[in-house]
């Protein structure tokens, strides 16, 4: 390289360093904003006022979803395989809801681990598999927090 | 010891020469005219495969059914996004510091194409999302890094558009998409470094891939066919401006002469 080059390489090289040094530090500042949601175990260490909206995501625990008489409202436990939240949501949940699946709730905390939601999404997670395999999968699933140490992560 | 020295100088020297032809806008031309219908034709035949793979051969997914085959053309259309960003940014580069007109043809090419990759991984994960996460669109990390990206290609197609002089807006074009290229590291890593709807990488992660050869091998498939139409519309493109930006050179006024002598006779 000739000394010109050199020196716009440097200039470059200053640039990219910079940039990236910025963006760096936007990042750091943002980011507890830039988190999509709060874990159980998070809810349980932390304090989260009863006023402001939160998200909180975890699994449908085995066992726990209930329908009120109204027939739209439903109570479910969401768990990490360490601490429970429960959710009271009314109206239509995603066609991937059942036991043992990720799922996400954004609502108001009616209490220390109670949540109202006004929004329930699913969760997918990284796998795919075949359908032959589907009773298997979604068994281990529902199971997971029998066989799995928590927190786990989703 | 020099027979493996010798080796390596002509394979040095081999990659020196192509690089220095394909700076040249005629060479490029001339390199062009074999290399644009090769890589049509491995977009066609890869793609066509991957797709018939993907949507007739491949099993259903056990809880999305058939809808996770849009995975076929999102996540090779996200990767390419990413991947285009970077042919830019280093071609961006190298027309900076060794001011190689090539360079910046390649570049600026890139940006719409890239864009639409952007745009169409967008479409196709919020079409994929409505039924499987229950919503169109949500602001976490990964999604809105994502659709920063589409900005910043638009932004360098309009700074190189918003200049009459093509010196300053090739300068100008290839120092934003240097300054852009942080956003790729973010968007790759967005779904580990915070909570995200979004899943993480199914391909590439610790352990390998999480889902079976018979999904994975259309998927590769429709990946490498997607980057060889990249390379197919680049082509196209550069060699569209590579004319427009030559054209009161000799071998271009002697190939429209050439062109045009065939036309009338025909």
């Amino acid at each position: 390289m000739s000394p010109t080059q050199k020196k716009r390489f440097m200039v470059v090289s200053m640039i990219i360093a910079g940039a990236g040094l910025a963006a760096f530090l936007a990042l750091k500042a943002v980011d507890a904003n830039a988190e999509f949601f709060i874990t159980p175990s998070e809810v349980n260490a932390g304090e989260f006022s009863t006023t402001q909206r939160y998200r909180i995501a975890g699994l449908v625990k085995k066992g726990s979803v209930a329908t009120q008489s109204d027939g739209v409202t439903r109570e479910f436990v969401v768990t990490d395989c360490d601490y429970d939240v429960t959710v009271q949501y009314t109206g239509l949940l995603p066609d991937l809801f059942r036991e043992g699946q990720a799922i996400v709730a954004k609502g108001t905390f009616a209490d220390d681990d109670r949540m109202i939601a006004g929004q329930v999404l699913a969760k997918h997670d990284e796998n795919y598999v075949p359908n032959e395999a589907a009773e298997t999968m979604m068994q281990a699933q529902a199971n997971k927090c029998d066989t799995t140490e928590g927190p786990v992560s989703y | 010891m020099n027979l493996i020295n010798a080796f390596f100088s002509s394979i040095w020297g081999f990659l020196n020469r192509s690089f220095h032809r394909l700076g040249s806008p005629r060479e490029f031309f001339k390199i062009s005219n074999y290399a644009t219908p090769i890589f049509g034709l491995l977009f066609t035949v890869l793609t066509g495969y991957g797709a018939y793979l993907g949507l007739f051969v491949a099993p259903a997914d056990y809880q999305q059914g058939d809808s996770y085959r849009i995975i076929f053309v999102h996540v090779p259309s996200a990767w390419l996004s990413l991947f285009i960003y970077m042919v830019m940014a280093t071609a961006s580069a190298i027309g900076l510091i060794w001011r190689m007109k090539m360079a910046f043809v390649v570049a600026i090419c890139s940006a719409p194409i890239g864009a639409a990759f952007t745009f169409l991984a967008l479409v196709t994960g919020s079409l994929w999302g409505a039924p499987i996460w229950g919503t169109w669109w949500e602001w976490d990390a990964r999604l809105t890094s994502e659709l920063i990206l589409l900005f910043v290609y638009w932004g360098i197609m309009a700074v190189y558009y918003a200049f009459d002089e093509r010196q300053t807006a090739e300068r100008a074009m290839a120092l934003l998409a240097i300054v852009g290229v942080v956003i790729v590291p973010i968007i790759h890593y967005s779904v580990e470094w915070w909570s995200s709807l979004h899943q993480g990488a199914t391909v590439f992660r610790d352990g390998g891939p999480a889902m079976p050869a018979s999904m994975l091998t259309p998927l590769l498939l429709m990946a490498l066919g997607f980057t060889f139409f990249y390379g197919y519309v680049l082509f196209l493109r550069a060699r569209n401006m590579v004319l427009d930006q030559e054209r009161k050179s000799r071998w271009v006024r002697e190939l429209v002469k050439s062109s045009r002598a065939t036309g009338e006779a025909q």
